[in-house]
């Protein structure tokens, strides 16, 4: 069962479309990420299913429900902002039982929700605090109690994890799966944080200028990207892109200044493709297809090792597990998959 | 060398920052610090025409209090005052408020119709006063011609000299003269409450009224009771609007404390008089001025 079903969405402002076409089925319980880089619609999606912004053509349907016209509170969605949004006049208490008073729940209820939802979060002694004497990470933790008291239908999270440092974010991520494990709501978060998406989501949506790229589970969009945009996008650091020319037999490659290298499938002989490597897969002992570069520069972080390396005209960055030394200038041979190799139509970028 | 040294020091080092706090201090202590204490002092002195030219005259204790509280005219005139400052207050801030949130609204040309309204601000308040002496003149009056030709009222209402209109109709003026600043700063305010606050309560599932009650008038409230403690000390010395339509008649019916104590000091030389009126007002606008300094220090703890 789906809890959330969108159809041949459309969103316009004025002679801008924001959003094309956009049909998407959320399953219950999934936690499902919206990701792309900036200005890819990703918010604006996530505020068409809240209900923040209306909707130019098409059906939204929440539990087969649909809510096209109904008004954000009849909807019965919480959402976490990246700003939290948090009432700066109320207390951390005040905040989170803020819906449970406008529903006029019974006062034994609400203290019960707002402390269990504090224990979960470790908010018990802040609850008296206004906002302001808060930390960011601790404002986060008062936005997500917010839209936990609630118990709703869905959560919806726009970049909840973008305003706190990178130690914080990491653990904040593992702590909102967790959430997401124990409650079993369903889940929509936005990030243009692709590390976030993979480790967090059981489905990943990718969007690109308003249309959705490619919808799918994390390692099969790493593992099968449907063109080279979501090739570029999911995987850190990201695939390198090397013009190539299938060969007469339809079996092999050329880059650069003629290296062959024999691609998985058979290709039309002659056609121009764009060959995908990703840096992880590139390895340094030559095994597999053989490729012979030049070192560019060299930068090592002890677990891992990063190489820029030249072939011809063509730059491949490699990424190493393992600490390896060698000095700019030095020749390098490369090795990958055959099963490794991507190819992409160059002109329209889908994968072949 | 010597003088090269001052200009130096004056230019560059301290003596710059000094000479500009002189400057304002000496400017304080002339022009409001002097004729304030000189008119505190007066309040509790002997003043007449003869004694007018000395500074020290014969201490009068508490009987210009006495004898001010005694007068038949006092009651009426603090009533009238109570009433014209509860009056103005209440119809500026409102309207204001209203005015506020209609121009929050995002429709085409929002913000020239909202500078327009700024107009009425910048008329000096005798312009003003002259153009609604016009507008209430009884015989050829714009406001008794529109309410007969709406069948409101039969004969002509003489607004500014039948003592039951008097004092209402200089209310009226000074309403109409305090909603432009009202309104400005309360936009300003309500321009200060971030967007997403109402998304999220609109989330949480509160109504439009629901969000005004508790988020919109919560978050004003700082900003509210610092118009309100603005308003009571304009309209405390609203005196110019007073003196163009009614200049207090007929028979004391509009008069107002700051009037009442401009004509004991200026038309019927009761200095004393107009000095005791005068300080009791100081004191009653720094209670007001505690609460605005208390009000704007709460607005910015959110």
């Amino acid at each position: 069962m789906n809890q959330i079903e969108i159809e041949h969405l459309n969103k316009n402002y004025g002679s801008l479309q924001a959003l094309h076409d956009i049909s998407l089925d959320i399953p219950v319980g999934a936690f499902v990420a919206l990701v792309g880089p900036s200005g890819c619609g990703k918010s604006t999606l996530l505020r068409t299913i809240a209900g923040l912004e209306t909707i130019t053509s098409g059906t939204i349907r929440v539990a087969g429900e649909v809510v096209n016209d109904k008004a954000p509170r009849e909807r019965d969605l919480a959402m976490v902002f990246q700003s939290y949004a948090l009432y700066p006049h109320m207390t951390v208490e005040q905040n989170m039982s803020y819906s449970l008073r406008l529903r006029r729940r019974p006062k034994a209820e609400i203290d019960e929700r707002v402390g269990e939802a504090a224990r979960i979060l470790g908010l018990e002694k802040l609850l008296k605090r206004r906002p302001k004497q808060l930390s960011g990470g601790q404002r986060q933790r008062v936005a997500m109690g917010r839209a936990i008291v609630r118990k709703p239908k869905v959560f919806l999270f726009d970049e909840p994890l973008s305003n706190l440092d990178a130690a914080l974010r990491v653990q904040m991520r593992s702590e909102i799966r967790k959430l997401h494990k124990n409650l079993g709501a369903t889940s929509v978060y936005v990030t243009h944080d692709q590390i976030e998406a993979m480790t967090m989501a059981d489905l990943i949506v990718v969007l690109h200028d308003g249309r959705i790229e490619q919808i799918g589970r994390p390692l099969d969009l790493y593992r099968r990207p449907a063109n080279r945009f979501v090739a570029g996008f999911i995987g850190s650091p990201a695939m390198n892109f090397v013009p190539a020319e299938v060969t007469a037999d339809g079996r092999t490659i050329a880059i650069g200044t003629g290296t062959l290298l024999k691609i998985p499938r058979a290709q039309e002989p002659g056609r121009k493709v764009l060959a995908g490597l990703r840096p992880e897969h590139l390895r340094l002992d030559g095994s597999g297809e053989r490729l012979t570069a030049t070192v560019d520069i060299i930068e090592g972080t002890g677990s891992m090792t990063f190489i820029e390396a030249r072939i011809g005209s063509d730059l491949l960055n490699v990424a190493y597990a393992g600490t390896y030394e060698t000095e700019a200038g030095a020749p390098l041979t490369l090795g990958i998959a055959s099963d490794d190799i991507y190819l992409f139509d160059p002109e329209t970028g889908r994968a072949l | 060398m010597l003088q090269s040294g001052l200009v130096k020091y004056l230019r560059d080092g301290k003596g710059f920052e000094g000479t500009l706090i002189v400057a304002a201090v000496l400017y304080l202590l002339v022009f409001a610090a002097f004729p304030l204490i000189y008119t505190v002092v007066m309040s509790f002195q002997e003043v007449d025409m003869f004694t007018l030219g000395t500074l020290v005259r014969p201490f009068a204790g508490l009987t210009n209090y006495t004898d001010l509280f005694h007068r038949p005219e006092f009651a009426p005139i603090v009533w009238n005052t109570m009433i014209f400052v509860t009056l103005s207050i209440a119809f500026q801030l409102t309207i204001g408020f209203a005015l506020a949130l209609f121009f929050l609204q995002d429709f085409p040309g929002s913000t020239y119709v909202r500078g327009l309204f700024l107009a009425g601000w910048i008329l000096p308040a005798l312009v003003v006063g002259a153009v609604w002496r016009w507008i209430f003149a009884g015989d050829f009056g714009v406001l008794n011609y529109a309410l007969q030709s709406l069948g409101l009222i039969d004969g002509q209402i003489y607004w500014l000299s039948d003592p039951a209109y008097a004092l209402y109709s200089v209310i009226i003026a000074n309403i109409w003269l305090g909603i432009p600043f009202n309104m400005i700063l309360l936009s300003v305010g309500l321009a200060g409450i971030p967007g997403d606050v109402y998304e999220a309560a609109e989330m949480d599932g509160a109504n439009v009224i629901q969000r005004f009650l508790t988020i919109t008038l919560p978050m004003m409230g700082p900003t509210l009771g610092a118009v309100v403690a603005l308003g009571v000390i304009f309209t405390l010395q609203q005196f110019d609007l007073v003196a163009a339509l009614t200049q207090g008649g007929p028979a004391n019916a509009s008069n107002v404390a700051q009037y009442w104590s401009w004509q004991m000091s200026f038309q019927t030389y009761e200095i004393s008089g107009g000095a005791t009126v005068a300080t009791m007002m100081i004191a009653l606008v720094i209670v007001v001025a505690v609460i605005y300094v208390r009000s704007v220090q709460r607005e910015q703890s959110f």
